[in-house]
């Protein structure tokens, strides 16, 4: 345990976790609004007045529980070093330390994929009072098992595109990033349809494929909700394993580049 | 680990270029090169804008070199910034604490990032929350901390590793000057337990009556460096006999040359400057020179050479001149 990486790792998480608990009112609301709103909408009012059929809320659950982990994690990571590289400096005592700057990436982005797990939880009471018992998890054995990987490959694409994000935007640009960026993933983000209904609109199928929402989704899909038509598993994962190796690659030149350039 | 160098930081040929938005480059620093010393206090001093602080930026890895070599302890820091870490502390410039933690907290988790066993950062952090006057704040906030108590723990924080070198960006400037004595004490008690001190200040008075090797910076070039009293033989004279008139032309600095006691007569910051052989010049008879040259007299004044002094005759202009 005396190894200087691995207590300079695990202090740097403790930090951050440490900090995150003291703001967990902020950490609760931010995580826990879009879906509750989006859930109230589509997913009770909605059906209720007969707008989308009855059988919606099983149609956008998977998505939900996606859009909530992916978003956790890229807010996560994202604004910490947005904020940490280009205002409040507090980043600069851990780079000062005489470990490998990327431990300090890899402890953040750790942070970040707790904080999407406890964003996709966080979901599942909402989901259980607003669309109850219309969302039907058809759970089987042969498919179930893929969930926990397909939730850990989705909170490490969400710590990636973090990074991406993070060690990119300016805090004077964060503002934008709602309207210009969270808000067009998660509209295209298979949250509200399949990938496969897709069909109709070739270009916009085409399109959204660059959206690593859609490979969260429709994994998660896959795993849940086995009735409805979802991209095959090889497919999914595999987007969420390219997407994250090519924003891990650009994130991490970001990152050092952001560390010897501040 | 090899024997001790003498020198704990070398510093070879070294160049920051920034390339504005704009395209224009800015040469912060200009290939400077300079060693400290094991165990001294070290003054790096230039007006706003001379590369100071980009200077020390490159010297604690948190910013690429162009080009140039830092041996930190004999470890070449731009090959192996890790090992170079290890060896130094720093205080930024700007306020760099973790807000979000306590006092105590920002103590604890810098000395557990650089590997330190709890018992004795724990011991550590009560002795250094005691000698900086904040052992009352200890379980506050640095969030509402004054700017002076901030400074303090900012310095106690980089202390806690107990670092060979320690880099201190203007670590005086927005202190009252009750609290910049305190900070030189403990300065001062530092660098008697062995820590080097490498700092940046743009007040003259402070390296003059501390430091022990004095460099003096301006536009990212190493102008002198040297003992206080070896900056001061630089210039002519100690003695300087400042006049200002309303107006000035390098013909006047001419005929003030020839003037009696004038070793050499310079215009510097608009002030016509002439360096004395004597204590006692002839004022009258400068005056007169004044008059006879139809020249309003402002203001004159004489006075023992400081730094400042050196600073203008090697730079042409005072070192807290506004920028232009
Ligand atoms: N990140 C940067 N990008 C562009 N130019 C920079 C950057 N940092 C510093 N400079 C420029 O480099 C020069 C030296 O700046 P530096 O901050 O090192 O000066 P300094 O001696 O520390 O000044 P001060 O006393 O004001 O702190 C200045 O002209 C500054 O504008
Ligand atoms: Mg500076």
């Amino acid at each position: 345990m005396n190894n200087p990486i691995s207590s300079a790792f695990w202090a740097m998480v403790h930090r951050d976790l440490l900090a995150q608990w003291r703001d967990k009112g902020e950490f609760i609301f931010r995580v826990v609004m879009l879906p509750l709103i989006l859930i109230i909408t589509y997913g009770y009012v909605l059906p209720e007045i007969g707008l989308v059929p009855r059988e919606f809320p099983t149609h956008m659950f998977a998505g939900m529980i996606g859009m909530s982990i992916l978003i956790t994690g890229i807010h996560g990571t994202a604004i910490p070093f947005t904020m940490d590289f280009n205002n409040m400096h507090e980043i600069e005592d851990r780079l000062q330390a005489p470990v490998p700057a990327n431990l300090v990436a890899y402890a953040k982005m750790l942070v970040g994929i707790i904080e999407a797990f406890i964003g996709g939880l966080l979901v599942l009471p909402f989901s259980a009072f607003f669309m109850g018992s219309r969302v039907e998890l058809a759970l089987q054995g042969d498919r179930i098992v893929y969930l926990v990987p397909v939730l850990i490959l989705i909170a490490i694409a969400s710590a990636t595109l973090g990074l991406l994000v993070g060690t990119i935007v300016k805090p004077m640009q964060i503002a934008a990033m709602f309207p210009g960026f969270l808000m067009p993933m998660v509209f295209s983000g298979a949250i509200f349809f399949t990938w496969k209904s897709l069909t109709a609109v070739p270009f916009f199928q085409k399109i959204i494929l660059i959206n690593p929402l859609v490979y969260a989704n429709e994994a998660l899909r896959f795993a849940l909700t086995p009735q409805i038509d979802s991209m095959p598993i090889a497919c999914s994962a595999g987007g969420l394993i390219i997407s994250s190796l090519i924003m891990g690659y650009f994130g991490f030149k970001r990152f050092h580049y952001m560390c010897v350039n501040r | 680990m090899s024997a001790q160098t003498e020198n704990i930081l070398e510093v070879r040929n070294l160049k920051k270029t920034f390339t504005m938005k704009s395209g224009h480059k800015v040469e912060a620093v200009k290939g400077i090169s300079f060693s400290v010393r094991r165990g001294e206090i070290f003054g790096f001093l230039g007006p706003n804008g001379a590369g100071k602080s980009t200077t020390i930026s490159m010297l604690t890895t948190q910013l690429a070199a162009n080009d140039g070599e830092i041996l930190i302890d004999g470890i070449d820091a731009r090959r192996d910034p890790v090992a170079a870490r290890a060896k130094i502390g720093v205080v930024a410039q700007h306020n760099n604490m973790d807000r979000s933690l306590t006092a105590r907290e920002n103590l604890l988790f810098h000395a557990k990032y650089f590997g330190m066993d709890e018992a004795a950062a724990e011991k550590k952090a009560d002795e250094y929350l005691e000698k900086f006057g904040l052992a009352e704040w200890q379980n506050d906030y640095v969030s509402s901390f004054s700017g002076g108590m901030a400074q303090r723990l900012k310095i106690a924080r980089a202390m806690m590793h107990t670092p060979s070198i320690l880099f201190l960006d203007e670590p005086t400037t927005g202190l009252d000057p009750n609290y910049r004595e305190i900070l030189w004490e403990q300065m001062l008690e530092l660098n008697k337990q062995g820590t080097t001190i490498f700092l940046t200040t743009h007040y003259m008075e402070e390296p003059e009556r501390f430091c022990e090797n004095i460099a003096i910076v301006n536009h990212g070039e190493l102008k002198a460096l040297g003992t206080s009293s070896q900056l001061k033989a630089l210039i002519p004279s100690k003695n300087i006999l400042t006049l200002k008139l309303d107006s000035l032309n390098e013909d006047d600095a001419r005929a003030a040359a020839a003037l009696k006691d004038v070793q050499q007569a310079k215009i510097q910051n608009g002030t016509l400057q002439l360096y004395l052989n004597t204590k006692q010049p002839d004022f009258d008879g400068i005056i007169r020179w004044t008059e006879d040259r139809h020249k309003t007299l402002q203001n004159i004044s004489l006075s023992t050479s400081t730094l400042d002094d050196v600073f203008l005759y090697l730079t042409g202009s005072a070192m807290n001149a506004p920028e232009k």
